[in-house]
């Protein structure tokens, strides 16, 4: 496979919800194991994005590749092209009434057409990448937070997509269990997992990520590498929403450090 | 000593009378619950079917069948029961006005082992009650889907599920068991609306309470044991789907 082709290609994609102009014209590739930060204010159509790009919610203008596939075209089948699109949800939405194994295996299965046998090996393998073996047989509801979230990984894992979209994977977690995701998303990107991850977990960013988009009012307002963001941004508009992130995640490990001191 | 003997409080209140029926009292109470368990499954498959239409049909569909329900719940069951009862005596009035020969046989039966197990009483009986049911049944199983998130079918089709398959895999299985409990009223209520089969003949158990009756003249006690015998089994009914709904828990929620 050329390496030089992009495994996701965003190209001017329009949406909107009746009057209302979420995404105005958002461009940007994706290559083989990179890391993709996507952040922003609340509203500015984040998740709307994802949706877009795995055509859970079609683009109304513009178009999405897959390896120079088109999504949406006539001849491809949309569940075929989502199978090679894992996606990561902020409130996890794993099957309720599978146990986290059956939640895994279920697409290896049911979309892939694995015998059942060899769905549960794969499920179980992924299950020890994100170290959840153990809770294999427990409900979702027997599991906390970030184990839920971690299940969620798995289960996009198991499918061996092309590529992983996040839609901030922690931030309905409470702060002590969002290093254990973090954690297993870090490793996913130092495999050289490809991902799109939306999030305001700016460590995480300078960490793996190999280029951070700010999307603001439904356009890419600036773009660039983690140094160019952190050695101070171009625009007032994401300087003040990085400050605004520090403040309000300085805050938040105060608290926390007040209920350590308890 | 049995009950039927001189001096058993069975004799002193004269329901010996009554034993003479015992036999097509019990084949009354085979027939209600022959069309109840046939209604109430009907009504069920036909339930789901009209409450996906509903939720996932699309604007035409979804339209169509909401009609279907508000008419069969706005109007009463005996009317429909005698709609459906007279629909082919009517049409055999039309299409061959002069009389015979008909244009649909509406004397025929099925007999297994000398049991009429279906005849047009007993058809229209059931298509009366199974058409009605699955109005009701369906917005039981319709509010079941409705409450369950819209990022579970979201989740099943990012992984490639299609809408059927998510319909089928993640949303059915837990809507069967969120609608158990109010999808056991249908359940419990269904045994008392079948006594509308002994409008258009069919000798099911109220029935037969009545031909009792009018041979025995014991109407209160008749009534009493009638009333016994529906209480016992929508209470049995009840429980086991209690037991059910326990035994399908999902566990931790
Ligand atoms: N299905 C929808 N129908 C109508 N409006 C929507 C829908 N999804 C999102 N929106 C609106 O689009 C805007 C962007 O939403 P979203 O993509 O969720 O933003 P973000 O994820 O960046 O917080 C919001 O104003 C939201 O209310
Ligand atoms: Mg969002």
């Amino acid at each position: 496979m050329n390496k030089m082709e992009p495994v996701l290609r965003v190209r001017d994609v329009w949406k909107s919800y009746g009057d209302l102009e979420v995404l105005k014209g958002i461009s940007f590739d994706v290559m083989e194991s990179e890391v993709k930060v996507v952040f922003g204010p609340s509203g500015s159509g984040k998740s709307t994005l994802l949706r877009c790009i795995n055509y859970l919610d079609p683009p109304d203008r513009g178009d999405v590749f897959l390896r120079g596939v088109r999504l949406g075209e006539k001849d491809t089948d949309i569940n075929e092209m989502r199978a090679r699109i894992g996606m990561v949800f902020q409130h996890f939405n794993l099957f309720a009434h599978l146990r986290a194994i059956d939640n895994v295996a279920i697409g290896p299965e049911k979309v892939l057409g694995l015998s059942k046998e060899d769905a549960r090996q794969r499920a179980m393998a992924a299950l020890e990448h994100v170290k959840m073996a153990d809770w294999a047989d427990h409900y979702p509801a027997q599991l906390s937070g970030g184990q839920q979230q971690r299940v969620g990984i798995a289960r996009a894992l198991a499918m061996e997509p092309d590529v992983i979209l996040f839609d901030e994977p922690t931030s309905a977690l409470d702060p002590e269990l969002i290093g254990e995701v973090l954690q297993v998303m870090l490793d996913l990107a130092k495999e050289g997992t490809t991902m799109v991850v939306v999030t305001h977990e700016m460590g995480f960013a300078r960490a793996v990520a190999n280029e951070m988009i700010f999307i603001d009012g439904g356009v890419v307002v600036e773009r660039g590498t983690p140094e160019h963001f952190f050695r101070g941004a171009d625009s007032e508009r994401v300087r003040q929403f990085l400050h605004k992130l520090e403040e309000l995640y300085g805050k938040e490990r105060e608290e926390l450090r007040d209920v350590d001191g308890e | 000593m049995s009950v039927w003997s001189q001096g058993s409080p069975v004799v002193a209140l004269g329901l010996e009378k009554l034993g003479d029926w015992a036999d097509e009292l019990l084949a009354g109470l085979a027939m209600t619950l022959y069309l109840y368990f046939v209604a109430l499954t009907i009504g069920f498959l036909l339930g789901v079917g009209l409450a996906l239409g509903r939720q996932y049909g699309g604007p035409v569909l979804s339209r169509i069948v909401t009609g279907y329900i508000e008419v069969v719940r706005g109007t009463p069951l005996l009317a429909q029961i005698f709609l459906i009862y007279v629909f082919p005596y009517s049409l055999n009035a039309w299409l061959t006005p002069d009389g015979p020969p008909f244009f649909m046989d509406i004397r025929w039966a099925i007999e297994i082992g000398g049991i009429r197990v279906l005849s047009h009483p007993i058809l229209s009986s059931i298509l009366a009650l199974g058409l009605n049911s699955a109005a009701y049944q369906a917005e039981y199983i319709r509010g079941a889907i409705a409450s369950i998130g819209e990022g579970q079918m979201l989740a099943a089709r990012a992984l490639g599920l299609s809408q059927m398959e998510g319909i089928r895999h993640v949303i059915l299985p837990q809507a069967f068991r969120r609608m158990i409990p109010s999808w056991s009223n249908e359940a419990s209520y269904l045994p008392k609306y079948t006594v509308v089969a002994t409008f258009i003949t069919v000798e099911d158990f109220f029935g037969m309470a009545k031909r009792a009756i009018a041979a025995t003249f014991l109407s209160l006690e008749t009534w009493l044991i009638v009333a016994a015998v529906y209480l016992v089994l929508i209470t049995v009914i009840s429980r086991v789907l209690e037991r059910v709904y326990q035994k399908t828990k999902i566990p931790g929620l």
